[in-house]
């Protein structure tokens, strides 16, 4: 095979011990887990800054650490709205969402809708919400790893894609939530500290003020002025509009996102759990202004071909000039990181779906054991993970890696984040609203994507299939959709059950009355012969790690 | 798990006077900061798709564009509201959340042990973290 003749030796090794660390954390992992809280929810036993830092891990993927630069470098000010975007939803997060979800959900947000709605219809809507969500998203972040990991590594696409799906099955048959909450802690911290050690570099050869990055960059920039101005990659108003409410709206319906928040004892620590994660992720955002510009500013238009037509080979590019070889392998291995981490944390989130919601919930009517549904948790992810790596080589690195992360937005925002929001604030909010208002916005967004110029680029590169359809992105039409869907549905039937039982979810997820307790497991002890633990053990317990 | 058991018992707990305080208060900050957030975000949106030139335009000095400041404040914004919550759910809505529950358990939670439920004579354990009073 060839592939052997061009693998870079230290990014390897920076690979080797990436892998090796997580390794052993699923090892620990896989001894301490021993109940479905456990597996699905780390125990509910991570205090607020471990969660914040997952969030930060399982939020930030590759398109947030190579991709956003990228798109800054090549088009300047435009790649920077996807940091605004992406940061400011979280605020939409713990506004409405998170603690909600703390008191009321168990394992997947459709428990919370079960608490009012009928339960197999509800939870196969947000079973099907789930599974798109994670199907575009893990497909993409797969192929972004094959083509990653072959142009920085040398390891051939078929063998990266492969590799990539092994460990991210390996971490959650074996060490379930808790394995992956750590993967993505240790995660968060390397990339964040790659973007200081870079950041600090770029201002370092820029003389210190942070205003030189701008006007470098311009100088050097082909667009001259027009660089620092929006319009170079978002070129259509409508569709920046549309691109901006999908990002917003569309991490409230993000079901590896909703599923953090069970893994922490209180609603207390889930607030404090997303304040952590919007300082980290701002922090990480507010650098990228570093590399990508810095990028243009440093190296100016000689980098052009090395960064790739996406851009996505910027950091590594910058890396390399900085700090030679062995930076780039450091890249090279954070970036690895960065990728397992939020493709672990989609596949719990799907296993979740299936097995909590579809097979305990709606096939076996809850009369099934713990430990079956555990069982069945780690065959889904075994089969999803198959499936992924299955589709990631069929689609191959010609697959449109930015579409389908886009779509996976749209997805979230149009059908999973309707129903939950409704389900939590809306009393005549109904089962038949829930269904309809999940299934317009599953299916307007993908076929609005079907038909946008992103997927069928007309003969002349203009317009998509339809010459009167030209939006990439579908969220200015199917979110408001995914709520009109909500509505009609729920005004065709009356439900009197769903009504009554919203003072039961409503006064639960707002006061926290019955919410479901921590087990108490961590990484260093814990949980598995103490099922019914206080949640206060969790302040006694030595910091795992 | 503890739970109560009717729909009228939840209900009775939503139209006590501690749950009602509790929603106002949070009605009170949340929807006008949502509000809030959802305009100035969607503002820099609209900017950035409708007017391009005005979001290139510098100002202050050479090199910082409206545009890169008007993100900029997006972080601020989100950073400032994001602690704003947090400081009016500790001090204001937390202990109001823990008297909905106590007037449930019919208990304190004091010293956060399984204590123990009046309602209808069954006895469940509940867990909860002491309140910050």
């Amino acid at each position: 095979m060839t592939y052997i003749a061009s693998v870079n030796g230290t990014a390897l090794a920076v690979f080797a011990v990436v892998v090796g660390v997580t390794m052993i954390v699923t090892y620990v992992a896989s001894k301490r887990i021993a109940t479905a809280t456990d597996f699905w929810a780390a125990g509910r036993a991570l205090t607020g800054p471990q969660n914040g830092l997952a969030i930060a891990g399982d939020y930030m993927s590759a398109a947030s650490f190579l991709g956003i630069a990228g798109l800054i470098f090549l088009f300047g000010f435009d790649g920077f709205l996807y940091c605004v975007g992406f940061l400011v939803a979280f605020l939409a997060v713990l506004f409405l969402i998170a603690e909600q979800m703390r008191n009321s959900g168990k394992y997947t947000f459709a428990d919370v809708l079960a608490y009012r709605l009928k339960q197999p219809p509800a939870r196969a809507a947000a079973a099907l919400g789930t599974l798109s969500v994670v199907a575009f998203y893990l497909i993409a972040q797969m192929v972004g790893a094959g083509v990653i990991i072959e142009g920085l590594v040398g390891i051939s696409f078929p063998w990266a894609v492969i590799l990539t799906g092994a460990f991210m099955v390996t971490y959650i048959v074996l060490g379930g939530m808790l394995a992956t909450s750590w993967v993505q802690i240790i995660k968060a911290v390397l990339m964040l500290t790659c973007g200081v050690v870079l950041t600090v570099w770029v201002l370092a050869k820029i003389g210190w003020n942070p205003i030189n990055l701008f006007r470098d960059a311009r100088a050097k920039s082909a667009e001259g002025g027009n660089y620092l101005k929006p319009g170079l990659f978002l070129s259509t108003p409508l569709d920046t509009v549309s691109l901006g409410l999908a990002l917003v709206l569309g991490t409230c319906g993000l079901p590896h996102i909703l599923m953090r928040f069970f893994t922490v004892p209180t609603a207390k620590a889930a607030r404090k759990s997303v304040i952590w994660a919007m300082f980290l992720i701002g922090a990480f955002y507010l650098m990228t202004t570093a590399l990508g510009f810095g990028t243009r500013a440093i190296l100016g238009q000689g980098a052009e071909k090395a960064v790739g037509e996406t851009g996505n080979f910027t950091v590594p590019t910058l890396a390399e000039s900085l700090g030679g070889d062995f930076l780039l392998a450091i890249v090279a291995g954070v970036a690895f990181a960065t990728i397992l981490a939020v493709v672990a944390g989609l596949v719990i989130s799907a296993s979740g779906a299936v097995a909590h919601d579809v097979w305990s919930n709606i096939v076996r009517r809850g009369r099934d054991s713990e430990g079956e549904e555990v069982w069945v948790a780690k065959a889904a992810a075994f089969a999803i993970g198959a499936i992924a790596i299955g589709i990631a080589l069929l689609g191959g690195e010609a697959l449109n890696v930015s579409f389908m992360v886009g779509l996976a937005f749209a997805v979230a925002a149009s059908a999973n984040f309707p129903a939950i929001l409704l389900a939590l604030t809306w009393r005549r909010f109904n089962t038949t609203g829930a269904v309809v208002g999940v299934l317009f916005g599953v299916i307007s967004s993908i076929a609005l994507v079907v038909i946008s110029p992103t997927v069928w680029p007309g003969p002349d590169s203009e317009g998509g299939a339809l010459s009167w359809y030209s939006l990439a992105n579908p969220g200015i039409i199917s979110i408001p959709l995914g709520f009109v869907g909500c509505f009609l549905g729920t005004m065709l039937a009356r439900e009197p059950t769903a009504e009554a039982k919203f003072d039961e979810l409503k006064v639960r997820s707002e006061t926290g009355l019955g919410a479901d307790p921590a087990t108490g497991t961590t990484l260093t002890g814990g949980g598995t012969r103490r099922r019914r633990a206080p949640a206060t053990a969790t302040a006694t317990m030595v910091p795992p790690l | 798990m503890p739970e109560l058991h009717t729909d009228a018992e939840w209900q009775a707990v939503e139209r006590s006077p501690e749950f009602r305080e509790l929603v106002r208060r949070k009605k009170a900050f949340i929807v006008p900061a949502t509000i809030f957030f959802l305009v100035w975000y969607l503002g820099f949106i609209f900017l950035t798709g409708y007017a391009p030139d005005f979001m290139g335009r510098e100002f202050l000095t050479d090199g910082l564009t409206v545009g890169y400041a008007f993100a900029l404040s997006q972080f601020l914004m989100t950073w400032v509201l994001g602690w704003m919550y947090v400081r009016r759910a500790n001090r204001v809505w937390d202990p109001l959340a823990a008297r909905v529950r106590e007037s449930v358990e019919g208990t304190t939670e004091a010293g956060a042990q399984p204590s123990t439920r009046f309602r209808r004579g069954e006895v469940v354990t509940e867990h909860e973290e002491v309140p910050q009073r």
